[in-house]
């Protein structure tokens, strides 16, 4: 009995091209990496809020985010940021968006400062969760609500943070807002707003307090190590 | 001694004078009569002749970030527009009292609100509300034309902002269930931010923003 020989050949060949096929679409993953990207807002032209009479949001965000960035390093993480300085011209909030998209991060930490409420408020996008019907048909993500596919990682995150927080003894609001470039983010993102402490026995502590802002980083860096400990193994992009 | 032609003609005039001073003077009064009725600021449909309604107030908190619903009593017009327009008057007037909990400066706020036929999504538009849109029958976009002088003394901040959003929403979904998505405008144009934040550019889905918000959790809640 002979064997069939042309179609076991055929056979391997196809076998052959195919794991060669494989090779650099393996090549292609996303080195294992945590990435946070910090995003100072305002800067240059747009203030933000006037926090006092000659403090505005734009300067208080900056140095949060110098502070954070420190901590956040001396922790293992990577950090991305839109600003480290006050340009003149500063990224439009599309742009900070784009930056953040084509960087993978693993979270992405937009930071504001307010003159009214208490604590710190953390803010995720108000867009509904990824429906399921929708999911596999859509191939484009539309960019004013890139960021619904992540909206259950981000609360999760939101949260995690929350803890952080708590647990640092500091008063956390989780709340849910619609918020550009926050809207349009594809990683798990939250809008951290920090605002003056203002305990019921005891003098207020305003935004631009040092150690204020220490304790705020500090949190974050935990609730981050956290995140990422949740996670498992350290990763890139999550899609 | 005058001849009496003269005489006719002089009381002629006479007359003339008279009637032409009397026709002036009653012409002044008339014209008196109608500038002060410009500068009365008296509504021309006086609401005390329309019977009281309850209505639902979406009053926000700042303390605890929450919004609640709260009925109340009010007159209100029976057209649509001016009924919104009427209804957000008094919800964002209510704000610049010293008890608010969520102080804003006082002033008018809402400059017009119009009501627009909305075209029926077809079954591959998603929603993009957090909560879904209940009744797809009659579907209406609100436009809210707010003040510039509103938006520019309102306070900065993600959460203020959004409060005030989320106030305005609740409760023109619940005075005009017809209503399914909300825009904003200023001084009639397209606005980004509400004070630096709080996105003006995007449609906002009519619905229910009663919200009090929970602490963090050991078991985060997907």
């Amino acid at each position: 009995m002979t064997l069939p020989a042309k179609p076991i050949a055929a056979r391997l060949l196809l076998a052959f091209l195919t794991s060669l096929a494989a090779l650099p679409v393996s090549a292609q993953q996303p080195l294992p990496r945590t990435v946070i990207f910090l995003d100072p807002a305002h800067g240059g032209s747009d203030p933000g809020a006037r926090l006092s009479d000659n403090l505005p949001e734009k300067t208080v965000t900056l140095s949060f985010a110098a502070r954070l960035r420190a901590v956040l390093s001396s922790s293992g993480f990577s950090v991305i940021t839109t600003r480290d300085s006050d340009p003149s011209a500063a990224f439009t909030t599309d742009q900070r968006a784009e930056i953040a998209n084509h960087s993978h991060p693993t979270a992405c930490l937009i930071l504001h400062a307010t003159a009214g409420g208490n604590g710190i408020h953390i803010i995720t996008s108000d867009l509904a969760p990824p429906d399921d019907n929708y999911a596999d048909t859509r191939h484009a993500i539309p960019w004013d609500t890139a960021q619904s596919a992540s909206i259950p990682q981000s609360v999760a995150l939101a949260n995690t943070l929350g803890l952080a927080l708590l647990h640092a003894r500091l008063p956390v609001l989780l709340t849910r807002a619609s918020l550009r470039p926050l809207d349009n983010f594809t990683c798990p993102a939250i809008a951290i707003e920090i605002a003056p402490l203002t305990p019921d026995d005891g003098d207020t502590t305003p935004v631009s307090d040092a150690n204020y802002q220490q304790q705020i980083a500090q949190a974050i860096a935990t609730g981050l190590t956290t995140w990422r400990r949740n996670l498992g193994a350290p990763v890139g992009v999550t899609r | 001694m005058i001849p009496r032609y003269q005489r006719i003609l002089f009381w002629s005039l006479f007359a003339g004078i008279f009637l032409m001073s009397a026709f002036l003077l009653r012409g002044c009064q008339q014209a008196h009569k109608r500038l002060a009725a410009l500068n009365d600021a008296t509504p021309i449909a006086a609401p005390t002749a329309t019977s009281t309604e309850d209505v639902t107030l979406y009053l926000a908190n700042d303390t605890d970030a929450s919004i609640t619903p709260t009925t109340e009593s009010l007159a209100l017009p029976q057209a649509p527009t001016l009924r919104a327009r009427t209804l957000l008057d008094h919800l964002l007037s209510a704000y610049s009292l010293p008890t608010s909990k969520h102080p804003l400066q006082s002033g008018l706020a809402v400059d017009d609100v119009f009501l627009l036929g909305e075209p029926t999504n077809g079954p591959d538009k998603p929603s993009t509300s957090s909560i879904p849109v209940s009744s797809p029958q009659a579907r209406q976009l609100a436009i809210v034309n707010l003040r510039g002088s509103f938006v520019d003394n309102h306070p900065s901040g993600i959460q203020v902002e959004a409060l005030t959003l989320q106030s305005i929403i609740g409760t023109l979904h619940a005075a005009l269930p017809e209503v399914t998505s909300i825009r904003f405008l200023v001084d009639g144009q397209p606005h980004d931010t509400l004070a630096g934040h709080a996105d003006l550019l995007r449609t906002y889905p009519a619905v229910d923003t009663t919200v009090h918000p929970a602490p963090p959790t050991e078991t985060p809640q997907l």
